[in-house]
């Protein structure tokens, strides 16, 4: 995974992102909801990013909201790749009736669109917590995880190593923890990073409409925050910017990552680095450029 | 024919299940499921409509299965109550004003991204690691993982609020009496552009990605190979060839990405109070209008529903081994 360079700025970014969340008090001591400014102030060297119409400085804010974002895009990740891969793997390995139940269940799931359904539940919540929308997220959302390890599930299945596994009488659930799951961590990993992507997006579109709790601090409820306050309408960019940035940069880094999954799990996608006048040779003719 | 039925079978299922949702939510929260419900409408409806709401969501003096039954029938004859926020219009009735707008976004932008999308999908692994290839896939991606939000905002602030090139918000000018006029329908276009384009913009690359791995799969094909050797130009042997067939996966995205389309839309329109169901829903949220919050639930998988239905159709056009299953 070193050797691949989209992987290596990925996690690198990622990296330093978690760091500044574990680091949030020693970063912006001040905390992020005191009133340091006059209200919409923009981005001087005082303010580096400006103030909200609280007057709190935008920059402590968005260090601090990175903690939540982060924190509940992980954990709703999590569960939607556990529950996913646990659906999965126990439709893909015992088949029969099991496996027609719970592809029913997984079609459902995935034919329900997920955005609506979230706002309803989180409505009846009513001013759901972060922890609240995490949970949400992973009960609604795992469903296309649980598709693509079926499926990968099904063809391991066939292999010769498994079915001698099961000549040999060992326990299902050890071929599943022992022979099957390490032969699929890489659509694991592939699903869990698309997972925290789409849960970091979806809590922040959550707060934004007002379904979270308006109290915590997280990107999500400084958009929420900056659209209540009409920051856009009175020209107050860089209170929308910072935590869109935020997300922008952290949601590509994600997709970085998954890229470079992608290209390393699956060795046809990766785009070839060979020189042109090579590449021309061994190529049929009109596919090289 | 049987695999037509046996899709439909499934939706109708998938419908219920929405159904059984919205029954089961508010009853398995703590507290008096009646009063969570209609907290808000104490004041807001007359004594006679709270009882006619309460009927229609099966809050009767009668066991929970046979209660049950009661809101499936009011689903199925498409009674979803009375809305709080804008009495004394029906749930239904609000739904039914705001669709039209939503449907003229989602569907635009969504044919607008799938052939943008695939047809750069298409060009790129026709070049794989040409410069089309490795600055169009990367870019996007990374499109992708751009939220829906953020570029609504971005572009709000950017092309209305800023240049002012583009409306604010509406989707009609608002001193316009809406008619089937050159000017209101200009009016109208006018307004859908930002909408539009952002919500497009979310798509493409998701397709770009499917169309491009998906057709790198194909081209290592005999049958593309075949078709070089009988000396096929390459527009033809690159779109009928190959990208015909590797549309299947595209379709399969088309369908499952329209429920996440649905749902970028109602990000998209509070951005720019655009009168469809997502601004809708937002009112109804604010003021916890629950009746409302929860048929947009139905519409929206109904919605989705006709999306798959009509992704099975071409798919027996474009596969005919369907045809025989």
């Amino acid at each position: 995974m070193t050797s691949n360079r989209k992987a290596v700025a990925g996690l690198a970014i990622v990296g330093i992102f978690i760091v500044v969340a574990l680091l949030a008090p020693i970063i912006a001591p001040s905390g992020p909801n005191q009133r340091v400014a006059k209200p919409h102030e923009p981005p001087s060297a005082e303010h580096v990013l400006g103030s909200t119409r609280m007057g709190r400085d935008v920059l402590a804010q968005t260090i601090h909201g990175t903690r939540t974002s982060l924190l509940v895009g992980f954990v709703a990740g999590l569960v939607v790749t556990v529950v996913g891969v646990a659906v999965g793997v126990t439709s893909g390995y015992f088949g029969g009736r099991i496996d027609e139940l719970l592809n029913l269940v997984t079609n459902v799931v995935l034919v329900i669109p997920n955005l609506p359904l979230m706002l309803v539940l989180a409505a009846f919540v009513g001013e759901a917590g972060p922890m609240t929308i995490a949970v949400i997220i992973g009960m609604t959302a795992w469903g296309w995880g649980a598709r693509v390890t079926r499926a990968q599930t099904l063809s391991l299945r066939q292999r010769d190593y498994i079915l001698a596994s099961e000549m040999l009488g060992e326990p299902a659930w050890r071929i599943i923890l022992v022979e099957l799951l390490p032969n699929l961590v890489s659509i694991i990993g592939f699903n869990f990073i698309g997972s925290v992507l789409y849960a970091l997006i979806t809590e922040a579109t959550l707060e934004f409409l007002g379904l979270g709790d308006p109290l915590a601090l997280s990107w999500g409820t400084n958009l929420y925050h900056a659209q209540e306050t009409s920051a856009l309408r009175v020209g107050a960019w860089w209170e929308i910017a910072a935590p869109c940035l935020a997300l922008v940069v952290f949601g590509s880094s994600l997709s970085l990552i998954n890229f470079a999954v992608d290209e390393i799990a699956n060795p046809r996608l990766r785009t070839l680095r060979v020189p042109k006048r090579i590449l021309a040779a061994i190529m049929p003719v009109g596919a090289a450029e | 024919m049987v695999f037509l039925l046996r899709r439909f079978g499934f939706y109708v299922a998938a419908f219920i299940c929405a159904a059984t949702f919205n029954f089961l939510i508010p009853r398995l929260m703590p507290g008096n499921p009646i009063d969570t419900m209609f907290a808000q409408s104490g004041t807001a409806l007359p004594p006679e409509s709270l009882e006619a709401l309460k009927k229609t969501f099966g809050f009767l003096d009668v066991p929970l299965p046979i209660q049950y039954l009661h809101y499936l029938a009011s689903v199925f004859t498409w009674d979803l109550g009375l809305s709080v926020k804008f009495y004394p219009l029906t749930v239904n009735q609000v739904l039914v004003r705001a669709l039209p707008w939503t449907l003229l976004l989602v569907l635009t932008s969504s044919f607008a991204a799938f052939a943008i999308g695939s047809l750069a999908g298409a060009r790129a692994a026709w070049r794989r690691g040409g410069s089309f290839d490795s600055f169009g896939a990367p870019a996007a991606l990374m499109l992708q993982a751009i939220p829906p939000l953020v570029t609504s905002l971005l572009a709000l602030y950017l092309f209305a609020i800023s240049l002012k090139w583009l409306p604010t918000g509406f989707a009609w000018d608002p001193m316009l009496d809406l008619t089937w006029s050159w000017e209101s329908v200009w009016s109208v276009l006018y307004h859908a552009i930002l909408p539009v384009v952002t919500m497009a913009m979310a798509q493409i690359g998701g397709y770009l990605v499917t169309m491009r791995n998906s057709m790198i799969n194909l081209l290592g094909e005999d049958y593309i190979t075949l078709g070089m050797a009988k000396g096929l130009t390459d527009r033809r042997l690159r779109l009928v060839y190959a990208a015909y067939n590797a549309l299947l996966p595209a379709l399969t995205s088309f369908a499952m990405s329209l429920g996440a389309v649905f749902g970028g839309s109602l990000v998209t329109e509070v951005v720019f109070n655009y009168p469809g169901l997502g601004y809708t829903l937002y009112q109804g949220i604010t003021s916890r209008d629950y009746p409302l919050i929860q048929g947009q639930l139905l519409i929206m998988t109904l919605a989705m529903l006709s999306a798959n239905f009509i992704a099975d159709l071409l798919y027996i056009i474009v596969d005919p081994r369907l045809r025989r299953a």
